[in-house]
Formats: structure tokens, sequence, C-alpha cells
């Protein structure tokens, strides 16, 4: 595969949200508004990238027998640097994304790539692999973010775009509205892209 | 027998690497983590007592009924070391859980300010209680007679409006807000008059 088939194949193809649908936890959670999507998305694509790019230089290094664990413990080192390093220089981020920035550690998406791409692939299009799966996490995340907040409280990015006699929807920034939201999204690509006989 | 070993034997690498990359970072970001730290709770306590230019550190009085709940009191004072006011930081049972809320009193006797610090309320009902919105209620309340949560229009002046969807959340506030005006009167008013 090209590299730039590798990259966008995570955006589309194998779009983490809408194609894979993994890494349900955080997709859920953290969607209440279109900032913590963005910067949920990009934690997440700095650990792919991370641990994508570790695992693919030791894969003759790493037994098979224990890959798992050996797995777990370089994408919980990645969570964590992420972590510290946020609290240190992003600290309203990490305030808004709190819980959920250890919770990394366990989306299958990570441990998914780490399986099926970077553990048979060359670094390179392995660290492309991290970079297309992870803006494709990110892009969906906004996406739910957005619908959700403009809904939800009638803002876009914390700025006011609902006019005032718009009466916020309060189910959609509470965890039902995640579900529905996700739903309809689902069956609208679905709809778009699989053809029906 | 030397398989397994072999499997611990490169674990083992793996765990140790893993933790010198992480004593590393550590070592990186203790100091702004830290100083971040002291930034919020200074700038969490001049939001509810905007008089002060310094704080200074008090103990909790155990004889206090409650006083578990105060996590933090602080002086405030001014250029020349006057106490202008009391800042706490209590931890209120809301809905979510714990909430932090802070509070600050002036030496008249009255509430300078109330925000609130790390929550779990729901988004959209009762985190609206971290709004200015809300806590600009507290803004100016005696602290001669308790506050009330009350649901209806018309306030009296120890009342305030609850959160529409969030009475708990709203009672919450206003029973931190309580239990440090107590703390005030009982303790620290008498000992403000010594300053």
């Amino acid at each position: 595969m090209k590299l730039r088939e590798i990259f966008t194949n995570g955006i589309f193809k194998e779009n983490p949200v809408f194609k894979l649908v993994l890494g349900m936890c955080p997709t859920l959670a953290v969607t209440t508004a279109a900032i913590n999507g963005i910067g949920m998305g990009l934690a997440t694509t700095f650990v792919l990238i991370g641990s994508n790019l570790v695992i693919s230089l030791l894969k003759d290094f790493i037994p098979s027998k224990i890959r798992i664990p050996s797995y777990i413990v370089v994408i919980a080192t990645f969570v964590t640097m992420v972590g510290m390093i946020m609290e240190a220089y992003l600290p309203e981020l990490y305030d808004s994304l709190g819980i959920f920035i250890p919770l990394i550690v366990v989306n299958c998406i990570i441990l998914a790539r780490a399986e099926t791409f970077a553990s048979k692939n060359p670094p390179i299009p392995s660290i492309i692999d991290g970079l297309g799966i992870g803006l494709g996490f990110t892009l969906s995340l906004t996406i739910l973010g957005s619908i959700r907040e403009i809904l939800g409280a009638g803002t876009w990015f914390n700025m006011k775009i609902m006019p005032a006699s718009y009466e916020p929807a309060l189910i959609m920034i509470l965890p039902a509205g995640a579900f529905i939201t996700l739903g309809i999204l689902l069956a609208l690509i679905n709809r778009f892209t699989t053809k029906v006989d | 027998m030397s398989e397994t070993w072999n499997l611990g034997l490169k674990l083992l690498i793996i765990t140790a690497v893993a933790a010198l990359a992480l004593s590393f970072t550590n070592y990186l970001t203790e100091g702004p983590i830290e100083e971040q730290r002291i930034q919020a709770n200074m700038e969490a306590r001049l939001a509810v007592l905007s008089y002060a230019k310094d704080f200074e550190e008090l103990g909790i009085d155990d004889s206090f009924t409650g006083g578990d709940y105060i996590m933090e009191l602080y002086r405030g004072i001014d250029e020349g070391n006057k106490t202008v006011g009391y800042t706490f930081k209590v931890l209120a049972k809301g809905f979510g859980g714990d909430m932090e809320v802070i509070i600050g009193i002036d030496n008249e006797g009255s509430i300078d300010g109330v925000r609130i610090g790390n929550h779990a309320e729901t988004p959209g009902l009762g985190a609206k209680a971290a709004d200015e919105e809300f806590v600009e209620q507290f803004g100016g309340k005696s602290i001669d007679k308790p506050i009330q949560v009350k649901k209806t229009e018309n306030l009296d002046d120890n009342e305030i409006q609850a959160l529409t969807g969030a009475t708990i959340t709203s009672e919450a506030v206003s029973d931190a807000v309580n239990l440090v005006m107590n703390y005030y009167n009982q303790i620290l008013s008498d000992r403000g008059a010594d300053n």
C-alpha cells in the first residue's frame, strides 16, 4: 500500500468511529462540545503515532507470546506522558478532558492498530497509519461534538451561533444525545456508502 | 525453562525502559504542574476576595462541627498585612459527587464571591452552577442569615434562585456557603476583631 492510501484509509475506509466502531467509550463520553472532541482526538493521535512507531521498531524484539502486555506497557507509557505534558502546559484542556486521558490506555483503537498494523509493517507506514487513524478519530469526534454542542447548548466552539430564541435541547449533551447522534450518523453514512440491492 | 526466562527478561527490559521514559517526563513536567496548581488556586482565591493582595494559610479549628468539609482556609491580607477577609475551599456533596466550592467572606461580614472548582455535575444542568449567572447571586449577601434556595422568582435578601432541574446542586452550593458562614461567625469573627 502507498503511504497516501494508508493515510486516507484511516480517515475514510477504516474510520475508527464510523467504520470500525471502535473506541466508543471516549466517543460517547467526551463529545459534549466540539473543542473536547478535538482535544481528545489529538491526544489519541499523539499516542497512536508514538505507540505505532515504537511497536513497529520493536516487532522483532517482542516475542509473540508476550506481545499484548508489551503493547499495553508501551501504550500506557505514552498516555501517561501525554497526560503529564497536557497538565503542565495545557491545564484548561486537561481539566475538561479529565478522567478520559488515562482511559486512552484501554481505547481499543490503539491496541487494534498495534496488533493489525504496526506489528506487521515498517516504522514509516506505521507512523502514517497512526496519523491517519488518529485524524479520522479526531474528525469523527469533532463532528459528533459539533452537532451535540450546537443542538444541546446553542454554541459552537463556545461561540453563540443559534438565535437567542432557540431553546437548547438538553438531551443532546446528556449521554442519550450521544447515542442518538452516533446512531443517526452511522445510519446516514451506511446509507450513502454501501450499495443496497 | 530458558524460554520463560527469555520472555521474562524481555518484559523486564521493556518495562524498565518505559519507567525510565516516565521518570524523565515527570522530571520535566513536575515543576510546571506545581506552578499551574499554585497559580490556579491563587486566581480562584483572588476571584472570591478581590481586595486581598496576598494570602496566608490557616489551620481549621477542630472544635467546629462540619470542619471536615473545609479543605482550605486562607486569610486575605492587604499591603499593610491587615486582614481584609477569608477564603474557604469546601468539599460539597453535589449530584454527581464531590464538588469544590470556593467562598470569600470580607471583613464587613458579607460574601464577596463564590466560585465552583472541580466538579462532576451533569453538563447543561448542575454544571451551570459554575456559570457566572448562578454564583454571582451570592455576592454581597450578608452572613447574618443562612441562605435559602428558592425555585420561585420573588426572592428575599437571603434567598437565591435554584438552577432549573438541578436543585441538589444548588443546595449543595448554598449549604457550603452556610457552613463557612457558621465557621466565620463562630470562630473567625472574634479573631478578626483582634487585628
